[in-house]
């Protein structure tokens, strides 16, 4: 465990623990935006694209980093609540013709049941057993959207019709680049300020020691249900602008690959800290893409990439520091 | 040390993919090959990617088109939307002309947005759900045939085999259901009478109660719309049941599996299949060539995916030139010149205007082309 009297001997470690410091972090950050802010201006299709999608990934890794990475609770399911923000959206919009901005709240009350009905049987399981579970969840969200008739069966949901704002329909692959980039925003805020929140300190509890946190007086059941609820709430939101942005939604877009995805993202970045999760959306969305050129080979030395990495900085690229 | 090592990986990461995106010079036209070469569909992807590959290489030796050559791009989908989307996106920022591919209809889906935006001629090679079919803006065809073309081949054929009293089987499942219904509605507006729709669950090993109802309703065919695994049981007790009328079997049960499961009973059994390369009459140099090059035999979607490649560079070549909307008209054009696969000619929504599905019969514990026209 590092202290903050320890002098970092590694660059990496001493490039972090410069931006460790609030201003300096926020500095940071607005650059970034800022940079983000101008990319579509110069770069072509394919750029915007693929760093819509990697925004969109920032959203949902910061989503189960609020599960995983803020209340230590494993979640290999978390496609599910990307698929319950979807389909709910293909399915009030599909086939009952509702406005999309009116379909939002729907969806997102059915992600915070999901949550609950989740959240609530696993409370009492801890560690394989709740992975095994949520594993199970996943995949039963899936077979559902694949067998019932309102969900499109095998073949889903098409011609999802594109949001209008006040009379702009957002539309454009730049559009929804920014589209993404605002929720991505908006996640980090919203992590940002739950992980400081009087919440956040009681995840960290739970996280440590769930019983010493009891004894402490933290009503164990509600925060980690507070933490389901929240975590599928990003989900679905990401979701939401995921079946618009797409225009269609399927089965397979919600395998339990999608849900490893997400959680290497999480664990690749640094499990609990919203930097490094951002950097593991990137990086997993990114990698792929970079190695396109190679074929069937990009996965392969996709992965040994990825060893490396978790070889080299076991507790991710850009990990936790909480004193 | 750690600093060198990671540094290392991520510049050899960045080398590599930034290396070969390079634009094309104008004696090449880039054509995107859209299939899955990753994922659970790879196996079929690499097929197809191979048989495009092919006709390339074939057209290249024959002087190329408009006298440029063509240079194939792989724009692996991953059977996934949001990978076809990126890889449809790659595509058309490095300029391509063309596209040909598309496999699971889930993934081909979002991706006629993208081409659409840019109007390229996308030839659709295998993807044949009927959703595809609103959702495109005109810049795609579809080269393979719908549910709905085979269960209009299945009615057809029951009609012509003197059929009055029709069973039809399935599984419950999207796809088989799918069928069984389009048929059954299809056989039914052509004046005739479904007898009997049964549903039988998936992995079930006794099916004596559908024996029995399938003797009692007196039926003189069977249509099972499921695949293979019980299908091939179903016939089997059907015939040690004492049912002698015909048997047909939709096309996720042409697997020579069947053979297997069935045995005996298999015999005389119709299944309706897609144009795979073993039963096409004019595919026997294709398939030499293909064994040659790439040292296996070619898969299910290979023929129609070489067409493909084939077909649009025909339409190239008839417009012209390649600018993107003339040669989309030419697709528009074709009509009836002969391909691997058969005659193409589309329809108002730019889908096949014929039925491409092929009836094989069962044989010497083998599929055999069976022509009932």
């Amino acid at each position: 465990m590092t202290t903050s009297t320890d002098r970092p001997s590694n660059l990496i470690d001493r490039l972090y623990a410069y931006f460790d410091s609030p201003r300096r972090q926020m500095l940071l950050l607005v650059g970034i935006v800022l940079v983000l802010a101008i990319m579509p201006l110069f770069m072509g299709r394919y750029t915007t694209t693929i760093m819509t999608n990697a925004l969109l990934y920032v959203v949902l890794a910061l989503g189960l980093n609020i599960v995983v990475g803020y209340a230590g609770l494993l979640d290999l399911g978390y496609a599910a609540f990307f698929a319950v923000g979807a389909y709910s959206i293909g399915i009030l919009t599909v086939q009952f013709d509702w406005n999309f901005w009116l379909a939002i709240p729907p969806a997102l009350i059915a992600a915070c049941m999901a949550g609950v009905i989740i959240g609530g049987p696993t409370l009492r399981l801890r560690s394989d057993y709740l992975a095994i579970v949520t594993l199970g969840f996943g995949e039963i969200v899936r077979f559902g959207a694949r067998n019932l008739e309102i969900t499109g069966r095998a073949s889903g949901l098409s011609n999802i019709p594109e949001p209008n704002l006040f009379g702009y329909v957002i539309n454009s692959y730049v559009d929804f680049y920014y589209v993404f980039l605002l929720l991505a925003v908006l996640a980090v805020i919203a992590s940002h300020r739950l992980y400081h929140s009087r919440l956040g300190r009681a995840w960290l509890y739970v996280r440590h020691d769930e019983d010493a946190a009891e004894a402490m007086g933290i009503n164990r059941v509600r925060v980690k249900l507070a933490a389901y609820v929240t975590g599928s709430v990003f989900g679905a939101i990401g979701g939401i602008f995921f079946s618009v942005n797409l225009g269609a939604i399927s089965p397979e877009s919600f395998s339990f690959e999608q849900s490893v995805l997400i959680l290497m993202a999480v664990i690749l970045g640094g499990m609990g800290k919203i930097h490094g999760v951002i950097l593991g959306a990137f990086i997993i969305i990114l990698g792929p893409e970079l190695l396109r050129e190679l074929g069937e080979l990009r996965l392969l030395l996709f992965a040994v990439i990825m060893l490396l990495i978790m070889l080299m900085r076991p507790s991710g690229i850009w990990p936790e520091r909480r004193h | 040390m750690t600093i060198r090592m990671t540094t290392l990986a991520t510049a050899a990461a960045l080398g590599i993919g930034l290396a070969g995106t390079a634009q094309a010079d104008d004696h090449e036209i880039l054509i995107g090959i859209q299939v899955p070469t990753t994922g659970s569909e790879a196996t079929y992807g690499q097929d197809m990617f191979n048989a495009a590959e092919l006709a390339a290489e074939e057209i290249n030796a024959e002087g190329g088109v408009l006298g440029r050559e063509l240079r194939l791009i792989n724009g692996d989908s991953a059977c996934d939307p949001q990978q076809s989307v990126n890889a449809a996106s790659n595509l058309v920022s490095r300029d391509v002309l063309g596209i040909v591919g598309g496999y699971c209809s889930g993934a081909t889906m979002p991706t006629l947005k993208t081409y659409g935006d840019e109007g390229l001629p996308f030839v659709i090679t295998a993807s044949n759900s009927t959703q595809l079919i609103p959702a495109n803006p005109g810049n795609a065809f579809m080269i393979n045939s719908t549910g709905a073309d085979q269960s209009k081949k299945a009615a057809d054929f029951f009609e012509a085999q003197g059929v009055e009293r029709l069973v039809i089987i399935d599984q419950g499942d999207s796809y088989s259901q799918d069928l069984a219904d389009l048929t059954a509605e299809r056989w039914e507006s052509m004046g005739n009478e479904v007898v009997r729709r049964e549903t039988v669950n998936k992995g079930e090993q006794d099916f004596s109660a559908v024996v029995s109802n399938v003797r009692s309703s007196d039926a003189d065919a069977v249509f099972w719309t499921a695949y293979y695994a019980d299908g091939g049981l179903l016939i089997r007790q059907l015939r040690q049941g004492g049912y002698r009328g015909t048997i047909a079997v939709g096309d996720g049960s042409n697997s020579p599996q069947l053979f297997e499961i069935a045995g005996g009973a298999a015999e005389g059994v119709f299944a309706f299949s897609n144009p795979t390369a073993d039963f096409l009459p004019a595919a026997a140099d294709f398939i030499e060539d293909y064994q040659a090059e790439y040292g296996q035999d070619p898969g299910p979607y290979a023929p129609l995916n070489y067409d493909g490649m084939k077909l649009l560079a025909w339409a190239m070549e008839k417009a012209g030139t390649t600018d993107s909307a003339a040669v989309v008209d030419a697709l528009a054009t074709a009509d009836g010149e002969s391909w691997l696969t058969g005659p193409i000619r589309f329809t108002d929504e730019n889908t096949l205007a014929r039925s491409n599905f092929i009836i094989l019969e069962g044989e010497d514990g083998a599929w055999s082309y069976y022509d009932n026209q």
